[in-house]
């Protein structure tokens, strides 16, 4: 127990609480943070401008998470339900991303969705497209890179719980007369709750904060609550605004797990 | 990918250098540069020469690397700040005087890039490459002519063009067309701002300052304003890239070297600093970035080529530099949030 406290305090307390004291502190002429209390920070986290961006970033994360699992959920289920061998090595190929750097695969991203790159060229050769379509800077290409990044984080929990999941049930379920469809709706959804649950969780909140891809893809056009962030740290050198931002938004995200978490009555009986 | 991997792979090795054990102490120097702007082949012939091992950590911004050094979290001992970020250090008094009889080829630099308002004394800081903020076209592709900032943000280039994410840029090539110097950065000159670069803004592709060559390049935008130094390596690598100096003028900046006060290797900084000075040293940062070279022997070791590059030797009367601003940064930085946000 005593361990797991340290890592704690070290690890989520301690920076928590640097980041609530620097969010009540001022700057100076040149962005150094100045220790004297401020209330302004807090004052423009609430500007309709940021809450336009927080809106606009949510909105990027539910999509990214909603694509996610529906992409991923029956990719983690097939690879759960195949025999051991087959299944690691398909297990394998869902890790083998994670070598190389993220920024690395990012560019590789830019190359296959730039104007002349090779998701255009493929697309014209097949004859589906007439001319080049512009994918590359565009808020396609942001969720196509979201969605690549994430889906792992959706898979893996979900292929865990999936695994786990006794063959038994599912052959009762059918031996009772359901149909593939109801096996799959009434039985196996509900018994990998805890898999998707934990995949969204894992894809959403990162999601949101996310702001290489944003540059990288999307050309920068378009600021998501992740930039504004890492601006505030770097370029506008405004360190209680940006630590106020991190603030709010982690009190956001302790709510909603805590409302998540609390099971819906009727689930219980 | 290049800059950030890099930048990322360069902490991880300064890291590592600080715990290898055994590691003397009197034999390297924490250096805090550019990316894409100090050619390895210098370093190394840093080291062959001096026995003493440089640590390279990138940044890709003024502003990022003043804010790294403000948070003291690494003792850097040579900085390569932009002009104004530096006066802004000397004033906060996080820059030493450096020990002019330990850099004598200090007297390579051109006299124009001495002494300027970030330095006047020239106490602080020396000269590393220069360049311009200018305007390339893909002349292959955009045939009207393009003189200035008005002609690059027309409804016609409406989502071809690329320019610096760099906000206090942006907002100083709209003051620039209002008929105001980049340095009266006062509320109700940003204010003023603000119209120009809201419709500007609507037209652009891509913002990035750390390769705006790779989109036009790429064939995905056709024109922009960008580092001098890179629409350079355009025109080296098809003449159709045209350098343009806005009609409505636009700002010198200059690259420096300077020592921090809290430096821990003060002596290997100095012969760092005057390692680069050397002409032969210089011409090879021509040769890998072709920006302006401010050192005059170094300049007679290039090819005509080289000097012949538009985008390297622009034909140019005296041009502004930044000033340090101060609380202005934030002020900029909530216009283009806000004007990005309502695109």
């Amino acid at each position: 127990m005593a361990p797991m406290l340290v890592w704690l305090v070290l690890f989520a307390v301690l920076p928590l609480g640097i980041l609530g004291i620097y969010s009540f502190c001022q700057r100076d002429d040149i962005g150094r943070v100045v220790f004297a209390f401020s209330w302004e920070s807090y004052g423009r986290v609430f500007d309709p401008r940021y809450l336009h961006i927080l809106v606009r970033s949510l909105g990027y994360a539910s999509l990214t998470t909603l694509l996610c699992l529906v992409l991923g959920y029956p990719a983690a289920y097939y690879i759960a339900r195949r025999p051991e061998r087959l299944r690691q090595r398909l297990l394998l190929l869902v890790m083998v991303p994670f070598w190389t750097s993220f920024l690395i695969r990012t560019y590789a991203w830019i190359q296959i969705l730039k104007g002349h790159g090779l998701f255009n060229t493929v697309l014209q050769s097949l004859h589906i497209l007439a001319a080049p379509v512009d994918w590359l800077y565009t808020p396609t290409a942001v969720m196509i890179g979201l969605v690549y990044s994430f889906l792992p984080f959706m898979m893996l929990p979900i292929f865990a719980s999936a695994e786990k999941l006794d063959g038994d049930l599912l052959e009762a379920a059918r031996d009772l007369g359901a149909g593939p469809v109801r096996v799959f709706s009434s039985v196996a959804i509900p018994l990998t709750r805890s898999g998707i649950a934990a995949g969204i969780i894992l894809v959403f909140v990162p999601a949101i904060g996310m702001f290489a891809v944003t540059d990288l893809l999307g050309g920068a056009q378009v600021p998501l609550i992740g930039n504004v962030i890492q601006n505030q740290f770097l370029q506008a050198r405004n360190w209680p605004f940006g630590a106020a931002l991190g603030v709010v938004f982690t009190l956001l995200f302790a709510i909603s797990y805590g409302l998540l978490q609390r099971t819906p009555k009727w689930e219980r009986t | 990918m290049k800059r950030r991997t890099c930048s990322i792979l360069a902490s991880i090795g300064l890291a590592f250098a600080a715990a290898a054990p055994g590691a003397r102490a009197a034999d390297e120097v924490n250096l805090f540069a550019w990316s894409e702007y100090i050619p390895q082949s210098v370093i190394d012939g840093f080291t062959a020469q001096t026995g003493i091992k440089v640590n390279y950590e990138t940044f890709s911004s003024g502003e990022e690397m003043m804010a790294k050094v403000l948070s003291g979290g690494t003792s850097y001992d040579v900085v390569q700040p932009p002009d104004y970020i530096a006066e802004a250090l000397i004033h906060a008094g996080l820059l030493q005087k450096l020990d002019q009889s330990r850099i004598p080829h200090i007297s390579n630099i051109l006299p124009e890039f001495l002494h300027l308002p970030h330095d006047p004394t020239q106490s602080y800081t020396v000269p590393y490459m220069t360049g311009t903020v200018g305007i390339v076209v893909n002349t292959q592709v955009v045939t009207t002519p393009v003189r200035g900032y008005r002609d690059v943000f027309q409804a016609s280039h409406a989502g071809r063009i690329v320019v610096l994410n760099d906000n206090r840029e942006m907002v100083t090539w709209a003051l620039y067309t209002l008929g105001i110097r980049p340095n009266d950065l006062t509320p109700a000159n940003i204010e003023r701002a603000r119209p120009v670069l809201a419709e500007w803004l609507k037209l652009v592709r891509v913002f990035d300052s750390d390769s705006p060559k790779t989109s036009l390049l790429n064939g995905d935008v056709d024109l922009g304003v960008v580092w001098s130094g890179e629409a350079a390596i355009l025109f080296q690598q098809d003449p159709k890239f045209h350098y343009v100096i806005p009609a409505e003028g636009t700002n010198r900046f200059v690259d420096v070297l300077a020592i921090p006060t809290n430096a821990g290797h003060v002596a290997a900084a100095h012969k760092f600093i005057d390692y680069v000075l050397q002409p032969e040293v210089s011409k090879q940062i021509s040769d890998a970035f072709p920006y302006t070279n401010p050192n005059g022997a170094a300049r007679k070791l290039l090819s005509p080529q080289q000097l012949a590059n538009p985008a390297s030797y622009p034909s140019t009367g005296p041009l502004d530099t930044f000033r340090a601003i101060g609380n202005a940064s934030a002020t900029i930085d909530e216009l283009v949030t806000d004007l990005k946000n309502s695109r």
